[in-house]
């Protein structure tokens, strides 16, 4: 990026470069063209002027013949006439030939050969003017003949051919003269033009190229420069979104001075631009803790020429953030330093994050440090122990540095060893994660305990299996507790097994006896009635109640037993509308009685129905009974509020108990009335209990003798 | 009324002597014939044992089943007689001391026609012959002779 204006200057330089060339060599071609044209135009000035020249030459050479001619023929007219009138023509003449002559002396003035023709043609011309003269002089003296002899003698013809000859000679120097002048002159012009035609192909020829060049570079720069405004753009968008701050910093000998740095950092610090590059700035809101740290780190900046480094800063707000700040010295062609740039993000954080993890690890550490109860430790890959904590030692019996280092197959019995267990649990964790057993494990000191294992297996970031997890607990006493406990549940079946196969037993067996004492009685209340007297057949009758009383005893013992047997099915039930039904049978059975029965309405519990019709009828048999004596009996059942739930009742104006006793109520067989006074085997309160209780419930009486009872239950 | 036969299963000899006499007592006077176990039951049904020779086809008219009897017990009796075509559709009435719920329930289950417990007070259990009688003798349609 830094280079980027260094190749654009070359570019344009080299541009400029190209464009002078071609406007130099264009710039030649013109002023070659340019003298070429003007030397061809002199050349044409030139050349008219010598045509000029050569026809006023021609013309004063022909004029200065034709006043020879007009002199000539005044001088005959003279001579023939005699009159003098003839030789005005001849004096006007004799005046202009010589200045004719003259002006051709001036005209011919740069040509050497023509001069000297000259010369020889004024002195032609002057014979043959003084022989005109001669001639006049001769007719004036001596007359016509005279004359007319002079000019016959007087070799007057052949003068005028020789001027002739001379005029002609000159004339025909100056035409050749002229075809010479000329044809030099047009071969100049001709190269002229050819010169003027082909620099000026060059030039459009190289103005083209030049402004192809010049729109090719143009096009390319402008190209150039739209990718370099993009590049910029981005580069700003990026830096603005940028979490980084970019600075750059001049080295001035010793020190630093802020020479610019990121827009972004308004938005991150809140500082205004201009803050920054205030001289002390950055030394101002660095953390008064961390100030000396970082200056003292600041010279290895010069000898390394780079630093990185972390500190807390003030923003705006006043807030401190942690910096990680990395800069780097940038450095002249003679090794010098001239800037140090960095950049510089906020990493509080990270900080943050780092620190509460810390402090996790630390919690996690003083947490695995202080469990007593649970061996927990790590092993590598491999298996060896790693790590042990308090529990581990008070489990294993192994110190931290007698055990870390070895591998935890020590901990197996020899048999499980032998067997692989060890590896298998290690493989057992790696494919599923988590391997967990009850098994025997050996302690330092060689005896067993019995362990739950619990081996994760732990994975770094990538999945890779760095190592185990274990925890493990010693459940020996809880495996003894369980050993116990089985044991007596086992014994408990067994007993119970008995007590069924007894309870069948006596269903069957013991009742046969009875019936047959009872039939065979009355067997022979029938078949010897004649030889029994009175008191035989009293004997016989006793005989007969007493096994019935009997076959009710058993009957209610099965009952009892039953009710702590059977399976409970607890479901909801409908307390009042089985009192109810229970209290119909028993006024149907004894309907001379007259018992008011004041069943509250809506009493519904869960419970097993089967055995809760037992109690009730239980409870409201026994309450019908002890009322058979009063006069206005009244059962109630209801409820009341007991200890934050619903304690049923059945209540009656009966016979009641003494309280001194009310601790027997509940036993078998523990009656309170004689057998005379109320019937019963005592056994029925006892299943009320037993069965309350198999609910979870208590069940508890009261009642003064002679004022009624109430019997209370919750289930 | 005498070709109808009661097959009275009984181990116990002070029950079986008060069966006979509640049933002599309620006038009814059908042949009673004896089983003293499970096995000597089946015999007799089946045509085996001591009973070898005797015919399938004389079916009793009622079965009096106790349960607890000495090597095959009542409810094997049940079991076997109801999978036997000829005795599938017998009438049996299980006649026993035991009112336990697990002997209610197999008995019915292996399909007795009725569940009777002996009352130790010999009156009762008189009424409860004659009324069992009264019934399955009697007032009761029997099932149709097997013909195979």
């Amino acid at each position: 990026m830094a280079e980027a204006p260094g190749v654009q200057d070359k570019m344009h330089l080299t541009l400029e470069r190209k464009i002078q060339i071609g406007f130099g060599i264009a710039v030649a071609i013109i002023v070659a063209v340019g003298a070429a044209a003007l030397r061809s135009t002199t050349a044409t000035v030139e050349s008219a002027l010598w045509v000029a020249h050569t026809l006023e030459v021609r013309r004063q050479l022909g004029a200065t013949f034709a006043d020879l001619i007009t002199v000539e023929t005044a001088v005959r007219g003279y001579v023939i006439t005699g009159d003098t009138t003839y030789l005005g023509p001849y004096h006007a003449a004799q005046a202009t030939v010589g200045g004719l002559l003259a002006g051709l002396r001036t005209l011919t003035g740069d040509n050497p050969a023509q001069q000297r023709r000259l010369d020889s043609l004024t002195t032609l011309v002057a014979t043959r003017l003084e022989r005109f003269q001669w001639t006049i002089e001769t007719r004036r003296a001596g007359g016509p003949a005279a004359a007319a002899r002079a000019v016959i003698g007087g070799r007057g013809k052949e003068l005028m051919q020789l001027i002739r000859a001379s005029i002609d000679s000159m004339e025909d120097e100056e035409g050749r003269l002229l075809a010479q002048r000329s044809a030099t002159l047009q071969a100049k012009a001709r190269l002229a033009r050819l010169a003027a035609w082909s620099g000026a192909v060059i030039a459009v020829t190289l103005a083209g190229l030049a402004g192809v060049l010049v729109s090719g570079e143009l096009s390319g720069r402008r190209r150039a420069e739209q990718i370099v405004q993009e590049t910029q753009a981005r580069f700003q968008q990026m830096l603005a979104s940028s979490t980084a701050v970019l600075y750059g910093n001049t080295v001035v000998g010793e020190t630093y001075s802020p020479s610019w740095v990121s827009e972004n950092i308004t938005r991150i610090t809140g500082y205004e631009l201009d803050e920054p590059l205030r001289p002390t700035w950055w030394i101002d809101h660095l953390h008064a803790d961390d100030r000396a740290r970082v200056l003292a780190e600041m010279p290895v900046l010069l000898v390394h020429d780079r630093l990185t480094t972390e500190y807390r800063f003030q923003y705006k707000d006043g807030t401190y953030h942690w910096v990680h700040d990395e800069s780097r010295v940038l450095r002249d062609a003679a090794g010098e330093p001239v800037e140090v740039v960095g950049s510089w993000v906020d990493i509080t954080d990270r900080r943050r994050a780092e620190e509460a993890l810390r402090a996790s690890e630390q919690r996690l550490r003083l947490l695995v440090g202080s469990v007593r109860d649970y061996a927990i430790y790590l092993l590598d890959a491999t298996g060896t122990v790693v790590s042990w904590n308090p529990g581990a030692q008070q489990i294993k019996g192994y110190r931290a540095e007698e055990i870390v280092g070895q591998h935890f197959s020590r901990f197996y019995t020899p048999d499980d060893v032998a067997a692989g267990k060890p590896q298998a649990a290690l493989q057992a964790a790696a494919a599923q994660g988590r391997f967990e057993e009850e098994n025997w494990r050996i302690r330092k000191d060689g005896t067993r305990f019995w362990a739950d294992v619990v081996i994760s297996a732990v994975r770094d970031d990538r999945g890779t299996l760095v190592g185990f997890a274990k925890v493990t607990r010693d459940l020996t006493e809880r495996k003894r507790a369980e050993d116990t406990l089985r044991r007596y549940a086992a014994q408990l079946e067994a007993a119970n097994a008995e007590l069924n196969a007894f309870a069948y037993s006596v269903s069957h067996d013991l009742r046969a006896p009875l019936r047959a004492i009872d039939g065979f009685s009355q067997a022979l209340l029938e078949d010897y009635a004649d030889r029994l007297d009175d008191a035989g057949k009293g004997h016989l009758a006793r005989v007969r109640s007493a096994s019935q009383r009997m076959a009710t005893l058993i009957d209610d013992l099965l009952n009892l037993s039953r009710v702590t047997r059977s399976e409970m099915h607890i479901g909801p039930l409908d307390l009042s509308a089985l009192a109810s039904g229970i209290a119909e049978g028993l006024k149907k059975r004894d309907p001379a009685r007259h018992v008011e029965f004041a069943i509250a309405p809506g009493l519904h519990a869960q419970a097993d129905p089967g055995l809760i019709r037992v109690v009730l009828q239980n409870l409201l048999e026994n309450a019908w009974k002890f009322t058979g004596k009063c006069s206005a009996a009244r059962i109630e059942l209801g409820s009341v509020p007991h200890d934050g739930r619903s304690a049923y009742f059945v209540r009656d104006n009966g016979a009641g108990f003494d309280m001194t006793y009310v601790g027997k109520l509940f036993g078998a067989f523990q009656r309170l009335h004689g057998a005379q006074e109320f019937d019963g085997t005592g056994i029925g309160l006892a299943t009320v209990q037993r069965i309350i209780h198999r609910h979870g419930g208590r069940v508890w009486a009261e009642g003064a003798v002679g004022q009624g009872a109430t019997f209370y239950f919750t289930l | 009324m005498n070709d109808k036969v009661i097959l009275l299963v009984e181990d116990n000899a002070d029950d079986e002597a008060l069966t006979l006499r509640a049933l002599k007592k309620n006038n009814i006077k059908n042949e009673v014939v004896v089983a003293h176990d499970g096995v000597e039951a089946l015999d007799y049904l089946f045509g085996t044992g001591a009973f070898a020779g005797r015919s399938r086809r004389a079916v009793p008219q009622l079965v009096l089943l106790d349960l607890k009897l000495p090597r095959v017990d009542g409810l094997e009796v049940l079991r076997r007689l109801r999978a036997d075509p000829h005795t599938h559709l017998l009438p049996v009435v299980i006649l026993t001391s035991s009112k336990e719920e697990r002997d209610l329930v197999s008995g019915y289950s292996l399909g007795a026609n009725s569940y009777v417990r002996k009352p130790v007070d010999f009156g009762e259990f008189t009424e409860a012959i004659r009324q069992l009688g009264l019934y399955w003798l009697i007032l009761n349609e029997p099932p149709p002779a097997q013909t195979t």
